[in-house]
């Protein structure tokens, strides 16, 4: 038996307790205790002064995609459409076209991507071939006025850079 | 002059809500018109300067008792076409008021045979809390308590009916 | 009538219709704000006006203009349209009218003649309050049944059978104060109160009738459908009970019309428990007599207290983060400035009461200014106590609630009674 048992003391049968009004009052004071102390000085708050201050995002975290890119910057996908295969949220919609480059014989003519369908499951991430997609841009965020601004293309996926060092990617980034 | 006025608004809406009562085809409006008619009577007792009957007015028929039957309407929740069809509704009102129109000639002259006597206010704190408790419990105690007996005994029979009822399922 | 008897009258019946609506803002504020602090977060503290957030109370006057603005919408279920209407208005007529009993400084004597400190002076008093507020329950009842909806309905059948079950044991509560008191006219109860108890306990019903006390705030705080007993809202079951087919200013009127509620059963509290408007230890006599002292005292006071309270605002209206110029510093000078202008402010009447002749009618206004901020400041206090309640202890089951109404408060209220007549007999 390697699991550990912790045995927990169980509350509520003393007649003090069962009184109800005492456990009330001991309950009050805990909770009069931190406004208290809130109220004496309020930089002891649990809070983030968002957006001044931005939260620290590590590298394993899925934020907004990007396409990677090859050294001399041509686009690294080579439209196999594993991704949007494996899309849960079927977000992703790729258009193939021929390549010439030399790199490989398919390139993506365009590459939209839904972000209020998707739900940032990673799984584009995971299923892709080439390391071409990534999320590791750190934008979290994202609003805007209208619906069509939330269906990414082809140029934005590829002109957000990466928001962490290549070191960080192979301990697991997303 | 004021109290005139008063007295002739209180009037008019204790009517007027019990006209609504009987006319309103559901049970809610008839209930609420209800309310209207106890408010004013209270108000027409506060005019009275009976202040103990005024509040009880408030507390007991404004308040609890109405309160109960809207209770009750609402947790049946009763729809405009639950209702039943009442054919010649007016037919009947009509012939009671015909019913009626001699019995209310009878009590008008009744009481304008009453001697006239000029509105005065009877006595210092007439109708106070104190005053009311005074007489209540020390000219008519027995009454009184006679009285809430025979509550206790109707409250007890309700029990006691309503628990046969279940036993009999 | 003299044109003083007109102002009197004007003081007293906008003093009881307007300190509720101020009150809202208040209640609103400290809601939110302590809350807030409860729970270790800040609190809306963002909303600005040129950059003056008030510590937060802009963001009331922000709500109040978004829900004035909203669209106001019945949709075409609902039948009995003028029901649906009515409804959060009797609410909120109700809450703000049981106020109006309330005397929140003693009888003012002026020019030899008094001037009752109640929005209606009314010998009933106590028992008006419990008259009017047996009536909102007609709004939330209409409410509920007029949305022709399953949680509105559920809602409001809850909380009206919750509003009558308590209504019981709160007034068998007040049976047992009314015997101490001997009345039933508040006024009168809150003179009876700035008496002392062996001498130097104040004669508060707090300690006269501390089970009395339990049982009243317990069905008080029933009766407005607060936590713990919110269950009529209930939002994870009943996605908010009555009121859920409300919207915009409707909903705003019921919204306000729980505040108002909140702080006219603070008020009752206050008045049948805590002594009312009596400062302890000085009753209405003894601070007129003292009224020179009081001021001379009060002078000396404020600026000490108003130091620290300067010291407290300044370290606590700054950013937390690194900023530069940082605009919350002078949002802060600019606060301290106001309040040490009022500070001044109040320096002068003191001094205006100090050369006044003693025992005259400056005196007497005096001490009624002097009685309204206690009432004003107790009511705060108690309303505070109902906001730590709600941000402390979990909801009711509806089981437990009409168990802890029927088979706990109400024998122990009975029980209270016979006790208490017996004590009282036995001592007069
Ligand atoms: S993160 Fe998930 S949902 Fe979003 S695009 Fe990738 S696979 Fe689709
Ligand atoms: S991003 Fe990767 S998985 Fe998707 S189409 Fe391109 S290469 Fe294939």
């Amino acid at each position: 038996m390697g699991a550990k048992v912790k045995t927990m003391e169980r509350r509520g049968s003393t007649f003090i307790e069962r009184i109800y009004l005492v456990e009330i009052f001991k309950g009050m004071a805990r909770t009069l205790s931190h406004l208290l102390r809130n109220l004496k000085d309020n930089s002891k708050l649990y809070v983030r002064h968002y957006p001044e201050v931005q939260p620290e995002i590590p590298a394993g975290w899925r934020g907004r995609h990007r396409l990677t890119t090859h050294d001399d910057g041509t686009v690294k996908c080579v439209a196999c459409f594993m991704c949007q295969t494996n899309c849960p949220a079927d977000c992703i919609s790729i258009e193939a076209g021929e390549r010439h480059d030399d790199k490989a014989e398919k390139m993506p003519v365009s590459f939209n991507i839904n972000l209020l369908e998707c739900i940032y499951c990673g799984y584009c991430v995971e299923a892709c071939p080439l390391d071409a997609i990534r999320m590791d841009t750190g934008i979290f965020s994202l609003t805007d006025n209208n619906r069509q601004a939330f269906i990414i293309g082809l140029d934005e996926l590829l002109t957000t850079p990466g928001a962490y060092p290549e070191e960080d990617q192979k301990k697991g980034g997303a | 002059m004021f109290a005139e006025v008063l007295f002739i608004a209180f009037a008019a809406l204790s009517i007027l809500g019990a006209i609504g009562l009987i006319l309103f085809r559901h049970p809610m409006k008839g209930a609420m018109s209800l309310i209207v008619t106890m408010i004013s009577l209270a108000g027409l007792y506060a005019l009275l300067s009976a202040e103990l009957i005024f509040v009880l007015q408030l507390i007991v028929y404004a308040g609890a008792i109405m309160s109960l039957i809207i209770f009750i309407i609402m947790f049946l929740n009763i729809q405009d076409n639950d209702l039943p069809i009442e054919e010649g509704r007016y037919l009947y009102l009509a012939g009671g008021i015909a019913v009626i129109i001699p019995i209310a000639c009878f009590m008008i002259k009744v009481v304008k045979s009453i001697p006239a006597h000029q509105a005065t206010i009877v006595g210092n704190g007439f109708g106070g809390v104190k005053e009311v408790g005074l007489v209540l419990f020390q000219d008519w105690l027995l009454p009184f308590e006679i009285v809430s007996l025979l509550l206790l005994v109707a409250l007890i029979g309700a029990v006691v009916l309503a628990g046969k009822r279940r036993l009999l399922k | 009538m003299s044109l003083l008897d007109i102002f009197m009258i004007a003081v007293r019946v906008a003093f009881s219709a307007f300190i509720p609506l101020c009150f809202i803002a208040v209640c609103v504020w400290m809601e939110r704000r302590g809350a807030g602090f409860f729970q270790d977060r800040a609190g809306p503290n963002r909303a600005a006006i040129y950059g003056f957030r008030a510590a937060g109370l802009v963001q009331n006057a922000a709500d109040g203009i978004k829900l004035f603005f909203k669209e106001d919408m019945i949709s075409d279920h609902i039948k009995h349209k003028f029901f649906f209407v009515m409804a959060p208005f009797i609410v909120f007529f109700c809450a703000i009218i049981s106020f109006a009993v309330v005397p929140f400084a003693d009888t003012l004597v002026l020019g030899g003649r008094g001037y009752v400190m109640q929005g209606i002076p009314m010998d009933i008093g106590i028992l008006w309050f419990l008259a009017v507020t047996g009536f909102s329950v007609y709004g939330i009842i209409l409410a509920g049944w007029s949305s022709a909806n399953k949680f509105g309905l559920l809602g409001s059948l809850r909380s009206a059978a919750q509003v009558i079950s308590y209504e019981i044991p709160m007034g068998l509560a007040l049976v047992s104060m009314l015997i101490v008191y001997g009345t039933v006219n508040l006024s009168e109860m809150a003179q009876y109160q700035g008496q002392l108890l062996f001498g130097f306990i104040p004669m508060w019903g707090a300690f006269l009738q501390p089970v009395s006390l339990m049982i009243f705030v317990i069905a008080a705080f029933a009766e407005c459908n607060r936590t713990p007993f919110d269950l009529a809202e209930g939002e994870s079951e009943l996605v908010a009970g009555f009121h859920v087919e409300y919207s915009a200013m409707k909903f705003a009127v019921f919204f306000m019309g729980e505040y108002v509620a909140m702080f006219a059963s603070s008020a009752i509290i206050i008045t049948l428990f805590f002594g009312g408007y009596q400062i302890p230890f000085l009753n209405t006599q003894a601070l007129i007599t003292f009224a020179k002292p009081v001021a001379f005292f009060m002078m000396i006071g404020l600026p000490i207290g108003m130091y620290y309270f300067a010291g407290w605002i300044r370290r606590n209206n700054v950013s937390h983060y690194p900023r530069e110029n940082d605009p919350r510093v002078t949002e802060a000078n600019v606060y301290i400035k106001c309040f040490w202008g009022l500070v001044v402010i109040i320096e002068l009447l003191l001094i205006g009461i100090l050369i006044c002749q003693s025992g005259g009618s400056a005196a007497h206004v005096f001490v009624a200014l002097l009685q309204i901020c206690t009432f004003l400041v107790k009511v705060t206090m108690m309303i505070f106590v109902y906001i730590w309640v709600r941000w402390t202890l979990p909801r009711f089951r509806y089981d437990q609630l009409q168990k802890l109404g029927w088979q706990m408060l109400l024998p122990l209220a009975l029980l209270n009674i016979f006790i208490t007549s017996a004590v009282v007999i036995a001592l007069s």
